[in-house]
């Protein structure tokens, strides 16, 4: 097997992997990124709404960092490390101001400044946006300006696994996606943003290529996840395609009804309403389908017909578009038919707030990848393009230090242990009758949405792990059709699944393990929030089939556990 | 109010779906797949139902789904669009027939079925040094790079290329003129040159200005951009600046007479004259060479035509802002 060398090797091209390699590549150290797109696809692009930010002289007048901080505290329902989150607001202002000078064409105000909007949580408004193609806007210019920096892009090759050397990552194994050649990658430090994991669920606003590779090979590699029962339910998904209908359409004053026309919001949030937090939203749309008050086929109505056509037009095009596209519905004069769908993972691997991993020298987490954890057990609208920035950066600039002191060479025979991952690779797809990729996936998707969903119970949990763990020892049983050496996109789907299922057990584990209701994980036999047993990180390993259950105290600064009321 | 009820319309319609495939070891060839879709279902949902419930070796490319990733382009019933943007059964209605043909954009080498090989259209996207280079000032701190709401709006229209390579794959003059960007590389040059925060707007004229004239004006472009980009209208927008660029290439000179030969012609007549403007454009020798052509083609007879003034000439003048 081929090798190819650099100092740090990046998986994944979106905001964060981008933000992380132009740090890592502009202190002149070489660094690859491996995307199994090309970078402008990747998952970054589809979001809408926009970025937070407290930017200095820009800002509400009596906005402060500290309201920013404690917004998302709160927003997280205290799971929050309150380092992270302070940091995080700090560098609000200046993450927004780069990407303005680097030439991402935020909306403005009559006087030229950079525009700003309410999002969901927010006690004074601060998201920062592009129309509702924030996500788009924001990873062109990133992905052009690291273009024209000493990168190495590998794009369409497909990363699968993490090479260790006793408790050290030394590289990753990878593959390119046209010839099917693996090539073994050398890099004294990795770091994984691999984004996020929608496709374990059957209703999901995710891209069709989030299939948590990155949180799968940390497993493997004995790095634990954080957090992993946390997954976040988006309130307002198109009915019936599950495309994001952003939440800037209810920061612009977009209101949720029946199909009485009731604004029902007014019960379950009565000062923030509609704006609620996200996991508050799904819940009380939930609630108003199972009691009969939503519309035929389970959907509720979102209204911005009182904004007018020239507003919703400019301000909410993505939306307007998508709905006219998708659902054959008008927003200027009808409501947009909405519903619930999985939409970001919380949980990740395992980080501090410099990006860092303790439990594998030389691994490194980034954006929705991993856990630092500022979104706690519920992220705030237009807080995850924030993080992918400023933990993008700092993850890359923790690197670049790393790198200085860092060892090179290593003990083992790493050539042995890249060949062994690319036979495992293929060793459970190489026979010749059994499962394809196909049936179990739908199976585990289901099971997610309907047992590990929006509402838990121990009996759901448990239903659902026992089927997990059977789903996931089929896919040892699975084979591929398709002999092919160009583009064997089933080879890849088959390890997607691979990557899926293990994240799935550990999810339903995790969620089992949580006694308690709290942000996005809601659970109706413990309906409360439990701060005396669970004010606590969920830490997880997965062990050959073992998932390991242990805990790590939550980091708390200025603010202490209160009720939850908006 | 009241929102249509949409269950009502979830009835499922059996539709036929034909793709050509490609493989280096079978080569091309046409396969079936029977599937049933709603009136929701997008074309990359049934490329994904294809995939994981009938014929797993199918190859294609699809990410987000919503229409700003770029990933699924390809021809759909011969026509280039995004598989996410398109409904099953708008294809139905529009052909009147429940076949839906899938093949690869035209242009780009196929390496498997869908799969298309973009490194030449990536190519010319990194060509037209697609950043912004700030001024000094901005990236120190010392100046504050504002923008006006309304230069805003005009870049951010242009801004919008999501590099799904449709328009390159349905342009007839990148396929003959290997020194044309391309639409796509045109919308994202003029995206920066247009922008008053940019500092190299000299570079970017001598990279865009020869090739803005290379493009025949056919607007395959415009009919196919998912996006609603324009690039034909950035073509034209960059040749407006030729006036500024200080070492014109030969196409860019040719450009410049042929827009001066059209404009004099309708000041002087009101009308086209097309056999004066090809002799002021291209010069005598040439024109001498294409009459004969014309001649060999019994068409000497067009070229002759001799063009009357029109009646209300003053108004037409006064259009043109004389």
């Amino acid at each position: 097997m081929d090798k190819l060398v650099y100092d740090a090797i990046v998986l994944g091209g979106g905001l964060a992997g981008l933000m992380s390699a132009h740090e890592i590549a502009s202190a002149g150290f070489r660094v690859a990124v491996i995307s199994k797109v090309f970078p402008t696809r990747s998952h970054s692009s589809s979001a809408e709404g926009g970025i937070a930010a407290y930017v200095k002289g820009n800002s509400d007048p009596n906005d402060d960092p500290n309201y920013m901080t404690y917004d998302t505290v709160k927003g997280g329902d205290y799971l929050v490390d309150q380092d992270a989150a302070e940091l995080l607001s700090i560098k609000s202002g200046d993450i927004v101001e780069i990407m303005e000078r680097w030439g991402t064409l935020f909306n403005r105000q009559p006087d030229g400044r950079v525009a700003l909007r309410y999002f969901g949580g927010q006690t004074y408004p601060r998201t920062r946006f592009v129309g509702d193609k924030t996500g788009m806007a924001l990873l062109h210019t990133l992905f052009e300006r690291v273009s024209g920096l000493s990168v190495d892009f590998y794009n369409e090759w497909f990363a699968l696994d993490l090479v260790t050397d006793e408790r050290r990552v030394v590289g990753a194994v990878a593959m390119e996606m046209k010839s099917m050649e693996p090539y073994l990658f050398l890099g004294k430090a990795v770091i994984l943003a691999t984004g996020g994991m929608g496709m374990l669920y059957a209703h999901t606003t995710n891209a069709y290529i989030n299939t948590g590779d990155g949180y799968a090979m940390a497993l493997r590699a004995g790095a634990a996840l954080k957090d992993p029962e946390f997954v976040q339910f988006h309130p307002t998904a198109l009915y019936p395609s599950d495309i994001l209908i952003s939440e800037a359409a209810r920061g612009e004053g977009g209101i949720l009804r029946n199909n009485k026309g009731e604004r029902f919001m007014a019960r379950y949030a009565p000062k923030k309403l509609d704006l609620a937090p996200r996991d508050i939203a799904s819940r009380s749309i939930m609630i108003e389908i199972r009691e009969g008050r939503g519309f035929p086929g389970n959907y509720v109505g979102l209204d911005l017909t009182h904004l007018g056509e020239s507003y919703i037009k400019e301000r909410l095009a993505l939306a307007y578009e998508a709905a006219m596209n998708f659902a054959g519905v008008d927003a200027t004069k009808e409501y947009i038919p909405v519903r619930p769908a999985q939409h970001y993972y919380m949980g990740g691997v395992d980080v501090d707030i410099t990006g860092k991993n303790g439990d594998l020298q030389g691994l490194f987490a980034a954006g929705e990848a991993a856990c630092v954890s500022v979104h706690g057990a519920n992220r705030l609208g237009s807080n995850s393009l924030l993080e992918t920035l400023v933990f993008g950066r700092e993850t890359g600039q923790a690197v670049v230090s790393y790198l200085k002191r860092a060892e090179g060479s290593s003990s083992t025979d790493i050539q042995k242990e890249a060949e062994k991952i690319v036979n495992d690779a293929y060793s459970f797809v190489k026979s010749e009758t059994g499962v394809h990729f196909g049936e179990i996936l739908n199976k585990m998707r289901n099971v997610m949405w309907e047992d590990v969903g929006i509402f838990r119970n121990e009996d759901l949990l448990k239903t659902a792990l026992s089927e997990v763990e059977k789903l996931r020892a089929q896919v040892k049983n699975m084979y591929v059709t398709d002999k092919s050496k160009v583009y064997n996109t089933e080879f890849f789907n088959a390890l997607e699944l691979r990557n899926m299922m293990d994240l799935a057990v550990v999810i339903a584990k995790a969620a089992l393990t949580r006694t308690e209701s709290r942000g996005a994980h809601y659970r109706t036999d413990y309906p409360e929030r439990d701060d005396k047993n669970w004010l606590k990180h969920t830490i997880a390993y997965l062990k050959a089939d073992k998932v390991e259950i242990g805990f790590k105290p939550v980091t708390l600064t200025k603010y202490q556990p209160e009720a939850r009321v908006y | 109010m009241e929102t249509q009820s949409i269950q009502n319309n979830l009835e499922q319609r059996e539709v036929l779906v034909k793709v050509k495939r490609y493989s280096k070891e079978r080569g091309e060839y046409w396969q079936e797949y029977k599937l049933n879709v709603d009136r929701f279902t997008q074309m990359t949902e049934v490329l994904r139902k294809i995939k994981t419930e009938q014929d797993p070796t199918l190859a294609y490319r699809a990410s987000c789904h919503m229409a700003v990733c770029g990933s699924c382009s390809m021809k759909i019933n011969g026509e280039p669009r995004l598989a996410c943007k398109t409904l099953a059964l708008d294809i139905v209605k529009k052909y009147n027939s429940n076949v839906i043909t899938l093949e690869p954009m035209d242009f780009f080498p196929v390496e498997k079925d869908l799969v298309v090989n973009l490194d030449d259209f990536y190519g010319r996207m990194f060509k037209v040094k697609p950043r912004l280079y700030p001024p000094k000032e901005f990236m120190e701190g010392t100046a504050e790079p504002r923008l006006r709401p309304e230069d805003q709006k005009e870049l951010w229209k242009f801004a919008q290329c999501i590099w799904c390579g449709l328009c390159v794959s349905s342009c007839p003059a990148v396929k003959i003129d290997p020194e044309f960007l391309g639409p796509a590389a045109h919308a994202k040059g003029y995206r920066f040159l247009a922008d008053p925060r940019d500092s190299i707007y000299e570079e970017r004229l001598k990279i865009l200005v020869d090739s803005s004239w290379r493009c025949t004006y056919c607007y395959q472009c415009f009919n196919v951009c998912p996006r609603d980009v324009e690039p034909v209208t950035t073509i034209k927008k960059t040749r407006s600046h030729t006036k500024f660029l200080k070492d014109k290439g030969e196409v860019a000179r040719t450009g410049e007479k042929h827009v001066k030969a059209i404009f004099d012609s309708i000041k002087e007549t009101g009308k086209l004259e097309e056999a004066k403007v090809y002799l002021t454009t291209y010069g005598l020798a040439t024109a001498i060479r294409d009459m004969l052509y014309t001649m060999r083609n019994g068409k000497v007879g067009f070229a002759m035509i001799k063009e009357k003034k029109i009646n209300e000439l003053d108004q037409v003048r006064k259009l043109m802002g004389e």
